[in-house]
């Protein structure tokens, strides 16, 4: 898809005119789009349309003991504050990673304490309603303890969605590799849907990232969709958008991924990825590892399906401490 | 005491223990707003346990307690609570079964709820009969096999019974039937439907289970108890007269019992009414003997007299009550069949020969032979386990292990930092270990094999590293090796192949559970390599 087009400065409040001028962009790259790709049904990219330019913000925690919440903050503060992707009266459902029943420490799953932060960033902004959701791998309730999320819940009063047959309702995915899924509802249903993946390890599609992260989104039958992983991760990743992407990389798996199970998997980078393009964030987070982005192949298709730019370094860049 | 005051003490007592055991049985699973403060997570090691003392009703019944005790020399936790439960009986008679036990309780209610006999057709069915030896038989055949080293008291022990019928068929399948309904609400396109069916279904899976909980067998399980409850439309608490081995154990005791029926024959215009509504079938009625160990001192017979002709009174100094009727053939048949189960159990050579490679025992279990002197059968295993691989064995444990506890992987699989198991089991047949222990120790289970022919990628039909995925050890129990295999259009494909290390294998079988094929999986788990035995090791 052509971005050129589609974009446009939102950064100051919209006045009539451009508003007119906006829908009439918007309504034209619409028509465009439909030309070019023969797909008139292709919906535009939640990220795409209301950015100027993609961004990203980088979080690095470098004091000894620093307040792994307090860094969240600083990354949504310095990237124009939650404000920007939250409205008053959202319903907002974090998708975190909480696959495994694991304890914290082992990095199979998301830092509770950036779960905590951003969970209260979107409660201040005015969400009506904030959800913490995940179809987890191992038992729901072993998984939501182990990792914190339940401890979340309780602290700052978000509310926990274990997954469910009857939340599970079919779907049209229009991938280029999987049509019909069962889809994880609460995800659909939010007015803002924030990607809160951790960063691991994984034996085939080497990394387990933001992209990948919404396999946790969908029932079915989901070990199938290894025999097409960089297809199906992206087919997935363009149907969810999620308004931003946070990529936990506080304490990262290294190797055994993505469950792990020992603390000598795990290294400490401290790090937190903010980005509204998945796959820039996705080819940041995979330098953490030391892995050229350009040989993983859901940032490739990621990049060819027009997702986002795996060049994380042409964005609208930003670093912040504590 | 008034007869009606104790009347109506029973009902108040029978209803607070039936409503109990419910509770207590609906509580034996992980809640969902279970949590571990994860700030602490660094200097304690948690664990996840239930709370409530789900174990009370098993501690309770005196035969789990003795049967343990002479079977596998081992005091459980809460014997004390059995032991004053005889202590009980002793002074007061069967009062165990008139007011506590929450089995008999339920065939009270179906018996007398609009009772299907009526008049003579009741006192005929309330006469003391033969039949009710049989207890006897049942009581003395368990418990001589128990102390011959297999205990298959569980099986009838009403606690165990009820339980394991309450949670593996009746709850399961309610269970189904209204998750079925709140899905087709779910997917209806009347937004209200929707939101009606999310309410209820949170209501409802609390106590039916969070996800469509099977048990291997269950439906057997279930017809079984419907068959002990529709026969106590035929003679009033068929099951507490005729079968119940604890009842017996209780009838036993009450033989010096304090508590006596005192009747007045003069008093007696024979109107029957105390046969009639007599729950024991224990001969109220002045002119014949009274029937002590058949007696539930549930006071119906006391309440019914019109004439004031019984009485229940405390005599003192004690004497003995007549001799419970045991007779000679219930007590002789007993001890036959108690001595030949424990053999008969064996003739299969799952002990003495190879076991089957499908009896997978959750983690901590004991060696077979001990396991079989402890466990109760009781269900609550499976009732607890969060992913229901625990189910009620059929065939594979042989006949001396009918319903115990076995792991299916297509059902579910035995999660890594789970030990929930352990810490219901009432009786130790599966210990109470920590997760800790679980990992460092290892506890294997079982190992997983690759069959190539099935596998994805070993047969060339497409790249797959779920088992690997899956895989909780660290490092991985499944490890990958890159090859070039030749897929079916006959071009060369890159994939990773699946290989097992034994030494790494725990058996837990998440592997299995998540494979790809489905119904007979492409990596399956055998019990060889499991840590409880010392002969059934795969390698040297």
């Amino acid at each position: 898809m052509n971005r050129e087009v589609e974009c446009m400065d939102t950064s100051h409040s919209i006045t009539r005119r451009e508003s007119i001028k906006k829908l009439f962009r918007l309504s034209g790259s619409f028509a465009l789009t439909g030309v070019i790709t023969g797909f008139a049904r292709m919906p535009l990219p939640a990220w795409a349309n209301s950015q100027n330019k993609a961004f990203m913000v980088e979080g690095i925690g470098q004091k000894e003991g620093y307040s792994v919440k307090e860094l969240t903050r600083k990354v949504f503060e310095s990237a124009g504050g939650m404000k920007r992707f939250v409205s008053k009266g959202d319903v907002v459902v974090i998708k975190p990673n909480i696959s495994w029943a694991r304890p914290v420490q082992m990095a199979a799953t998301t830092n509770p304490e950036v779960l905590e932060g951003v969970v209260e960033l979107c409660q201040e902004a005015g969400a009506k309603k904030v959800r913490i959701a995940d179809n987890t791998i191992h038992d729901a309730r072993r998984c939501f303890s182990l990792s914190g999320a339940r401890m979340v819940a309780e602290n700052t009063g978000a509310e926990l969605i274990f997954p469910r047959s009857s939340l599970m309702r079919e779907m049209k995915i229009h991938g280029h590799r999987l049509d019909v899924w069962p889809v994880f509802v609460p995800l659909i249903e939010a007015d803002k849907l924030i990607n809160l993946p951790v960063a691991k390890h994984h034996a085939l599609s080497t990394l387990t990232l933001g992209m990948k992260n919404w396999r946790g989104g969908v029932g079915g039958r989901r070990s199938a969709l290894h025999q097409d992983i960089h297809q199906s991760i992206v087919d997935l990743a363009q149907f969810f958008k999620p308004t931003v992407t946070l990529i936990d990389a506080t304490r990262i798996m290294t190797r055994n991924g993505p469950s792990g199970g020992s603390l000598s998997d795990v290294a400490e980078k401290n790090t937190l990825i903010l980005s509204d393009d998945p796959v820039a964030a996705d080819a940041r987070a995979s330098q953490l590892f030391g892995k050229n982005p350009e040989n993983l192949g859901f940032i490739r298709l990621g990049k060819k399906w027009g997702l986002g730019t795996d060049d994380f370094l042409s964005l609208d860049r930003k670093q912040v401490s504590v | 005491m008034k007869a009606k005051h104790l009347v109506w003490a029973r009902r108040i007592s029978q209803t607070f223990f039936l409503l109990l055991f419910l509770f207590l049985l609906i509580e034996s699973r992980l809640p969902q707003d279970i949590f571990v403060d994860y700030s602490l997570v660094f200097s304690a090691e948690q664990d996840l346990a239930l709370d409530q003392p789900i174990k009370f009703f098993f501690e309770l019944s005196p035969l789990v307690g003795l049967s343990s005790l002479v079977s596998g020399y081992r005091i459980i936790n809460g014997i004390l609570w059995g032991a004053g439960v005889l202590i009980l009986t002793v002074l007061l008679g069967r009062v165990f079964c008139g007011f506590v036990c929450p089995f008999g309780t339920i065939h009270h209610l179906v018996s007398w709820v609009k009772p299907s006999l009526k008049g003579d057709l009741m006192v005929k069915a309330n006469q003391k009969t033969r039949s009710q030896r049989i207890k006897y038989f049942v009581l003395i055949a368990l418990f001589v096999g128990a102390v011959m080293g297999l205990n298959m008291v569980g099986l009838l022990d009403p606690i165990s019974f009820l339980f394991r019928s309450l949670a593996l068929s009746v709850l399961p399948g309610v269970g189904v039937g209204l998750r079925a309904l709140f899905d087709v609400m779910a997917s209806s396109d009347i937004k209200v439907f929707n939101y009606l069916s999310y309410g209820a279904e949170v209501m409802a899976s609390p106590v039916f289970g969070y996800s469509d909980q099977a048990y291997q067998g269950a439906w057997f399980i279930g017809v079984l108890f419907l068959i002990i409850l529709f026969l106590n439309r035929i003679r009033p608490r068929f099951w507490c007269r005729t079968l119940c081995p604890l009842g017996a154990l209780l009838g036993l005791c009450a033989r010096v019992s304090i508590l006596r029926l005192e009747k007045d024959h003069d008093k007696c215009t024979n109107c029957q009414l105390c046969v009639k509504s007599c729950q024991g079938a224990a001969s109220p009625i002045p002119g014949e003997k009274w029937e002590n160990a058949e007696c539930l001192a549930c006071f119906n017979c006391f309440h019914a007299c019109p004439e004031n002709a019984l009485s229940f009174r405390f005599s003192w100094p004690p004497g003995l009550n007549p001799r419970p009727d045991m007779g000679r053939r219930a007590v002789l048949g007993g001890l036959v069949a108690g001595v030949s189960f424990p053999f008969l159990g064996r003739l299969d050579g799952q002990l003495s020969k190879v076991s089957d490679p499908r009896l997978i025992r959750p983690p901590g279990s004991l060696p077979e032979d001990d396991f079989l002197t402890l466990c109760q059968r009781c269900g609550l295993c499976m009732k607890a386990c969060p992913t229901n691989v625990i189910n009620p064995a059929f065939t594979e444990a042989g006949m001396a292990g009918f319903w115990t506890p076995r792991l299916i992987m297509t059902m579910g699989y035995c999660e890594y930092t789970c030990t929930l198991c352990g810490g219901v089991c009432p009786t130790g047949a599966i210990e109470n270990i920590s997760v800790k222990e679980k990992i460092r120790r290892p506890i294997k289970i079982g190992s997983a094999y690759v069959d190539r022919g099935r596998c994805l990628p070993w047969s060339g039909n497409a790249p797959c590293i779920v088992c690997e995925e899956h895989c909780p050890t660290s490092p991985k129990a499944i490890y990958l090796k890159e090859e070039r295999v030749i897929a079916p259009d006959g071009k060369t494909m890159a994939v990773q192949l699946p290989f097992v290390d034994l030494r790494k294998c725990t058996g837990c079988g998440i592997c299995e559970n998540k494979c790809p094929v489905m119904g007979l999986a492409a990596i399956r788990i055998i019990a060889a390599g499991e840590s409880r035995s010392l002969r059934n090791q795969i390698l040297l």
